[in-house]
């Protein structure tokens, strides 16, 4: 008994565990999705409330006679469900009723009922004390005057297959018929409307730029910390310790006014060569090459090996997995980086916009098209999440390692 | 003993030895005399305010020219005497000089703004770049024929000959010959051919102090070689640094004590600027409703909150009342979203420790919001907290109408403004960092939880103890310094925190300046107002509070942890 009682409880664990994980990942994708799905979307459809997740469009038909398909609605005809096309909307009716069977009323166009007794002289009758102007409304043949309820404006319908068949309905109240869609040129739209793709390239280049020259440093530095004695070096490795935790904020000041002293205010330059020297590279990079043994390094130099070859030989390929984690950490860094470049780029240079900063512009831009303004968030967001999905595990290194947050 | 070593060259010193070294010492003689002079004729100038250089930056360049001078005049004394420091000091000034020549080169003839052509073109060049991936990837490939020197040697080949082909291409499609072409017209001023020259001489000299002949004559040892290779490959980085941080560092706080604008030069004021931001007031007032300008003096104070002691009312008066709201608002921010981005993500961690499969899977979605940029998160959470088409609304409707049908509850829908609402726009922003953290501080959490060794639980269990108890008498204390690690980020994290309110507010810090924290006050004194003094002292305030906060957070991890211990 108790094994299978144990194995139960196990059960109802496990399942706790996922239902809670689950709900979890769902909460962290939903806003992932919503993205995505809005940024297919065209503009009308992301107004909608309820918020639907998938993009929709309005199912059109081309009828006889029509020079432009028209949009489908579903239509009740005959006590049936039917895909009716709208042919001619905001119609005006009347709702008219004889004023001895009020319960009963008839929908007629303005132009197809006129005043009883003539323009001129129209005969009212009295209901419920208040006077009431007649109309003639034809019903089966014939002419019966009618006070008139209400007005309201309706929409023809007609059947695609059968265009003869026509019914008047409110349009407000009928659902068009709608399938789901993607709209894939919004992206499209928003590389033109916010120079999206030379924002793109600038990226790119910035990041790869920073990325290979903050390698290149970190690797030269932490060699030096970790393997070649010189007075003042562990001094100086508790200095670069130390700076690791001063915010930026405290050094955004000052360099500022450095990129204006050397002319690089709103230029490229600012935004890779100041990034491409750190503490916390270099710091990564030392840990990472104090561990490899030093007789390895002895025999080489015994070997007449040079400082260089011994470096790019061996230090660099044992290291490889140090290297993509402080590649990945610096790559998240220097793509997602915003504060630095609102202040140093101009808004309006476009031409040295970076990703973030054409978001910023594009959320005043195209404020009231959110399907837009989506597509650019996800052409920010979408290549580090492929370069996540490729190589999961130096993200998460990279996380674990650092010192500093991204 | 030197006299006579300098007389008599060594008897391992050839000729040729002896003439670089004669060279290297009327080098460095002259070079001396250059920089004295330029120092002199740099202290004459000071007086003369008519040549357009700031004067803390003439002071600098005066004690450079000097120092550069005396290193010089030293390197000479101690070559003419054979002495290994004259090498070094020789090596250092003349890579120094060539560094510097070299950058300077490089910023005369537009290098470095000529990035700005490169990120015009680097579209061209981008497959290229992608082929000379591939010519990476086959070398990659190739080295796993382990068992075959042969195919191994010829993929080999064959990825050096691609990447080769790649990069020539990639130089050629970004532009190279334009550039190239554009460099040699700025060849059009006395400067660049100079500088060009200074290249090519501390070159020279470098080469030639560098052979191992003149090494050998000046009795260089093994460990000299080592300092100046340690040096050498630390210079990029060291250089780097010091320019663009240490150097920044010392210069904020000197910003700190001036009205700077960051383009007119700057006045002194001494602490007045960390004066106005810090200077507050208590005054009694006679009823708690009597108004805060008959007792403040309305030409300093801002009545910033009031408060009741013992029935006596009293009211703080702020000279900076912004300055105050933003420390409010980021504390608040830090207490709402701190805590909550922390203890659910060591319960999830928790979860996720579980050996069951899939949690891999799980860890992977919940980092996933650490990868995208803040900036491009919250243009997504803008539209879900949209109060009349936002999912997050509707979710809320949903489950109140949900509640209604299933126990009467009566609820009413609360249509939040979340954004547009100055009491939930902290809230809402806090929230959505919330989201953008937990996943990072699960991943952080669960490679601590990991390094926990299993028989500590082993232990437990023996002992008696069911999950909970293991859970706060094992995972808990072993975890201490992870947790420590995690919430010092998230605090640091949080007290920055600056591009939310940027995206998500409207105004700027507003509704109401419910939003403003003290990064966003500092970014609007700074680069709207251009009070940049202003901004640097409140920079080092925030800075000192976020160390100060980060320091209790140490003594509370030592102290509770020693509790564990004894």
């Amino acid at each position: 008994m108790k094994p299978k009682s144990y194995r139960r409880l196990r059960f109802i664990r496990a399942t706790l565990i996922y239902a809670v994980l689950i709900s979890v990942a769902l909460f962290m994708l939903f806003p992932f999705i919503y993205m995505l799905t809005t940024s297919l979307k065209e503009p009308k459809d992301t107004f909608v409330y309820p918020p639907r997740l998938l993009p929709r469009q309005d199912v059109a038909a081309s009828i006889e006679g029509q020079p432009d398909p028209l949009p489908l609605y579903e239509v009740q005809v005959d006590g049936q469900t039917r895909q009716y096309a709208l042919v001619e909307s905001n119609i005006r009716v009347g709702i008219y009723a004889d004023p001895s069977k009020p319960a009963q009323t008839y929908e007629r166009r303005l132009t197809d009922v006129s005043p009883t007794g003539g323009a001129e002289n129209q005969q009212t009758v009295m209901v419920e004390g208040q006077a009431k102007k007649l109309w003639n409304v034809e019903v089966d043949g014939q002419i019966i005057p009618m006070t008139e309820v209400r007005q309201t404006a309706v929409g023809r319908f007609v059947d695609p297959q059968n265009p003869q068949a026509e019914v008047y309905r409110n349009v407000r109240l009928s659902q068009p018929v709608q399938n789901l869609t993607a709209h894939p040129e919004n992206y499209q739209e928003v590389v033109e409307l916010q120079n999206m793709d030379r924002s793109l390239t600038n990226t790119m280049l910035v990041t790869f730029l920073v990325v290979v020259g903050q390698l290149t440093t970190s690797i030269l530095g932490g060699y030096a910390f970790a393997r070649l004695k010189f007075p003042g070096r562990n001094a100086l490795f508790v200095i670069y310790l130390g700076t690791i935790m001063i915010p930026f904020v405290v050094l955004i000041t000052p360099l500022y006014q450095l990129m204006v002293a050397i002319g690089w205010v709103d230029r490229v330059a600012s935004l890779i060569i100041p990034w491409m020297f750190t503490a916390y590279g270099t710091f990564l990079m030392r840990q990472a090459f104090i561990t490899i043994p030093k007789e390895i390094e002895e025999a080489a130099l015994i070997d007449g090996a040079s400082r260089w070859q011994i470096l790019l030989r061996i230090f660099v390929p044992a290291t490889v997995p140090s290297l993509a984690t402080l590649a990945t950490f610096t790559f998240l860094y220097a793509w997602n980086s915003f504060f630095w470049p609102l202040v140093i780029i101009n808004t309006g240079n476009e031409a040295n916009h970076v990703l973030t900063l054409s978001l910023n512009v594009l959320r005043g831009r195209a404020s009231d098209t959110p399907n837009l303004i989506l597509a650019g968030a996800a052409i920010s967001i979408i290549p580090p999440v492929l370069l996540y999905i490729l190589a999961q595990r130096f993200f998460v290194e990279s996380a674990t390692s650092s010192g500093v947050k991204g | 003993m030197t006299a006579t070593a300098a007389a008599l060259p060594h008897l391992s010193e050839d000729r040729h030895t002896t003439l670089w070294l004669n060279v290297a010492v009327l080098w460095h003689a002259g070079f001396a005399l250059l920089l004295a002079a330029s120092g002199i004729f740099l202290l004459v100038s000071l007086a003369d305010s008519t040549i357009p250089i700031a004067t803390g930056l003439r002071v600098f360049l005066i004690a450079l020219s000097l120092l550069g001078g005396v290193s010089s005049a030293c390197a000479a004394i101690f070559i003419t005497r054979r002495d290994q420091r004259g090498r070094m000091l020789s090596l250092v000034i003349n890579y120094l000089g060539f560094v510097v020549c070299l950058a300077f080169d490089l910023h005369i003839l537009g290098v470095y703004v000529g990035l700005d052509v490169l990120a015009g073109t680097f579209k061209y060049g981008l497959p290229f770049l992608l082929l000379g991936f591939i010519g990476y990837l086959i070398g990659a490939w190739g080295d796993r024929h382990e068992d075959f020197p042969q195919r191994q040697q010829a993929y080999r080949r064959l990825s050096q000959t691609i990447s080769l082909i790649a990069a020539g291409l990639w130089l050629l499609s970004v532009g190279l010959l334009e550039g190239l072409r554009a460099l040699l017209q700025q060849f059009n001023s006395p400067l660049p051919f100079i500088l060009t020259a200074g290249i090519a001489v501390f070159a020279v000299l470098l080469r030639a102090v560098g052979r191992r002949s003149v090494a050998e004559a000046l009795h260089t040892k093994r460990q000299h070689e080592e300092t100046l290779t340690g040096l050498l490959f630390l210079s990029p980085n060291l250089l780097g640094f010091l320019l663009f941080f240490a150097a920044p560092l010392l210069f904020s706080l000197l910003i700190s004590f001036t009205n700077s604008d960051a383009f007119n030069p700057p006045d002194w004021v001494g602490l007045q600027n960390y004066q106005h931001l810090l200077n507050v007031t208590i005054q009694p007032l006679s009823s708690s409703t009597q108004l805060a300008n008959e007792v403040l003096d309305v030409k300093i104070y801002n009545e910033l909150a009031r408060f009741e002691i013992l029935g006596q009312s009293y009211v703080i008066g702020a000279q900076d009342k912004l300055f105050w709201l933003a420390l409010r608002n980021t504390l608040v921010y830090c207490l709402m979203a701190v805590p909550v981005s922390v203890i659910p993500a060591l319960l999830l961690a928790t979860l996720l420790n579980s050996k069951l499969p899939g949690m891999k899977l799980f860890r992977a979605v919940y980092f996933l919001p650490s990868v995208a940029a803040i900036v491009g998160i919250a243009l997504i959470w803008q539209w879900l907290y949209n109060s009349a088409i936002g999912y997050i609304n509707y979710f809320i409707s949903l489950t109140v109408n949900f509640a209604n049908s299933l126990f009467n509850a009566g609820w009413v829908d609360p249509k939040l403004q979340w954004l547009s609402d100055s009491n939930s726009a902290l809230i809402a922003i806090a929230l959505m960092a919330v989201w953008a953290t937990l996943g990072f501080n699960i991943v952080l959490f669960l490679s601590g939880l990991q390094s926990i060794p299993r028989d500590l639980y082993e232990a437990a269990t023996v002992d008696g103890a069911n999950p909970t108890q293991q859970f706060f008498a094992v995972t808990v204390p072993m975890l201490a310094p992870t947790t420590f690690f995690v919430l010092t980020t998230t605090t640091i994290q949080a007290m920055q925190l600056f591009e939310q309110v940027f995206i998500l507010s409207n105004p700027l810090g507003g509704p109401n300046n419910s939003t403003l924290s003290l990064v966003v006050y500092l970014y609007q004194n700074g680069f709207q107002r251009f009070r940049q003094g202003y901004a640097s002292a409140t920079a080092w305030v925030l800075f000192i509070v976020i160390f100060g906060l980060t320091l209790f957070q140490y003594r509370r991890q030592r102290s509770s942890s020693g509790a564990y211990e004894g």
